[in-house]
């Protein structure tokens, strides 16, 4: 559904319904994306990359919230800046979660829909809020609404007038897991009708359950883009850093260097082994064994560097 | 645009705003009250008083700050809690988004003002002031319109609008205005003034000296309310959201 910078031209694009063709978008002298490239088709498309990627950056521009510095943003054929007709056939979900406080949730659907032009806007509200599985709330004000409750009803107002085009920003901040599940089955339905959804995350778990495709950002380019597995892949096989407590270090130490998926093993000042792998799958099976064939005691175990950033940035460098 | 009126009016008709912009009209009242009780019995009284008070007092203090209150909190409010693109993301024109913005401010301020000039006028003038509170209630809706289209352009434009919005009162409508003659020319001030003595200049003779001419004061308070909307559409077409 998604590729890469390789393939804007030709018969690629025709059918994409968002179309990223060389775009950068800078704030001074700062550069939040630096020449990306992609299409989206129907179905369910992630964003990902670890925060202060350039995800928002990029969905802003394919909404026409931001401006484009340089390259250019096509959604269903026509540039999104400066163009509210547009908007009939696309719904936001910004990443901002602020809401009119003092409007029910019922209130904030309305006033999506009469904004959006809807004919029946009560038949549209009832659907848009059944969706989201949120009538008993619907005459509360937002104000007293949990934040799961308030991402559903924000979404509920973003699809009221059940659009082609779905740009969802972090949507699943403040679900909880049953919500999600719902979400997820939702997004399902509305892409199995044709809809195109682009769904940005910092989570991999959160976007590989959901997207048929991923594209992968990071520091405003584009790492990777295509199959989520072949990604999630590639993350797996990466260098490791496990930090591990016990009561005899050197025992288990002899033990692990003799294992195929261990690169070294160094002892620290304070008695904890310093083990790196790049096969950590393997590792944390096999750490587990041998402590207990040796009767040694394991105290902690825990990733070094195991932080988003650090993930992302080795996609890039492969 | 109903829509959004009716959300503007809820936003800008928060509780402790209203209090905060009834206080500020009642003050002008409450003083015209007091002097009048005080000094009613002096032969000069009269004179100059119902004009002096409503220019230095309403005109030149009260209008414009409960004004910019209303006026920068209507796009400033939004872009400050990242409501915006809620609007901007419809499929509306941007001037449906700004009209509604200044209307919402305007009909706010505009009967809250201009009740308490036309107190200030019956307070005065009693029952023979009519005419006076006809002039005294068209300055100021006057004043109302134009400030709102200038502080709904303002809140677009900058977080900190409410402080440049105070500065540019103090410094260019009252500091400025006060001592170049000219400068009445490119004051909402000067128009309100203008408009006021121009139908009644009996009542409010003692303005006539810093009034400018009546269609001059209406023909660029109307200007400045078209440039300053037009600028405002012009922004929220042009600005990256938050």
């Amino acid at each position: 559904m998604t590729s890469g910078n390789a393939a804007v031209s030709g018969a690629a694009v025709s059918g994409a319904t968002i179309e990223v063709n060389e775009v950068s978008k800078w704030y001074g002298s700062v550069v939040a994306v630096n020449e990306v490239s992609f299409q989206v088709r129907p179905g369910i498309t992630g964003l990902l990359g670890p925060n202060g990627a350039g995800k928002t950056t990029l969905l802003h521009m394919m909404a026409g919230l931001a401006k484009v510095s340089k390259g250019e943003v096509r959604v269903l054929g026509q540039r999104p800046r400066s163009n509210p007709s547009l908007y009939r056939h696309i719904g936001v979900m910004s990443e901002h979660e602020a809401v009119y406080e003092f409007l029910t949730g019922r209130g904030l659907v309305e006033l999506a829909a009469r904004l959006q032009g809807v004919e029946d806007v009560r038949t549209s509200t009832d659907w848009a809020i059944s969706t989201v599985n949120l009538e008993d709330a619907q005459h509360r004000p937002l104000g007293t609404y949990s934040r799961g409750m308030r991402q559903r009803m924000r979404l509920a107002a973003a699809m009221v007038h059940d659009p082609e085009v779905l740009i969802l920003d972090e949507p699943l901040n403040g679900t909880d897991p049953r919500q999600r599940i719902e979400f997820e089955d939702l997004m399902r339905s509305m892409a199995e009708r044709g809809r195109t959804i682009l769904i940005s995350s910092h989570i991999l778990e959160e976007v590989e359950k959901l997207a048929d495709t991923i594209l992968l950002i990071v520091s405003g380019k584009l790492a990777a883009s295509g199959d989520y597995r072949a990604i999630r892949e590639a993350l797996d096989d990466r260098p490791f850093t496990l930090r591990i407590v016990t009561d005899d270090p050197r025992a288990l130490a002899s033990a692990l260097v003799r294992l195929s998926s261990v690169d070294s093993v160094a002892v620290e000042t304070d008695g904890s082994l310093v083990v790196m792998s790049s096969n950590v799958a393997d590792l944390q099976r096999s750490v587990a064994a041998l402590a207990r064939d040796l009767s040694v005691r394991l105290y902690r175990v825990e990733p070094l560097d195991d932080s988003l950033e650090s993930v992302f940035s080795y996609v890039v460098e492969r | 645009m109903g829509a959004v009126l009716r959300l503007t009016l809820r936003q800008l008709g928060g509780r402790r705003r209203l209090a905060v912009v009834f206080f500020l009209a009642a003050v002008p009242v409450g003083l015209a009250i007091l002097l009048n009780a005080l000094l009613a019995q002096e032969a000069d009284f009269t004179d100059g008083f119902v004009g002096g008070i409503i220019d230095a007092t309403m005109i030149g203090i009260v209008l414009p700050i409960v004004v910019m209150t209303l006026g920068t909190a209507a796009f400033g409010n939004e872009v400050e809690d990242r409501t915006l693109n809620m609007l901007v993301l419809k499929p509306i024109s941007r001037l449906s988004i700004v009209l509604p913005k200044l209307m919402a401010s305007a009909m706010i301020a505009a009967p809250l003002l201009v009740g308490a000039t036309v107190v200030i006028v019956l307070v005065a003038l009693g029952d023979g002031g009519a005419r006076a509170v006809l002039a005294a209630a068209a300055a100021l809706l006057v004043g109302v319109m134009t400030y709102a289209a200038i502080f709904t352009w303002a809140g677009l434009l900058s977080p900190h609008a409410l402080g440049f919005a105070l500065v540019y009162v103090f410094l260019w409508e009252t500091l400025v205005n006060s001592f170049l003659p000219g400068a009445r020319y490119a004051s909402v001030r000067g128009y309100t003034v203008g408009v006021l003595h121009g139908l009644d200049d009996t009542t409010f003779a003692s303005l006539g000296e810093n009034a400018i001419d009546l269609s001059w004061a209406l023909a660029l308070a109307g200007l400045t309310i078209v440039v300053f909307t037009l600028l405002t559409v012009r922004r929220l077409k042009r600005m990256d959201v938050p």
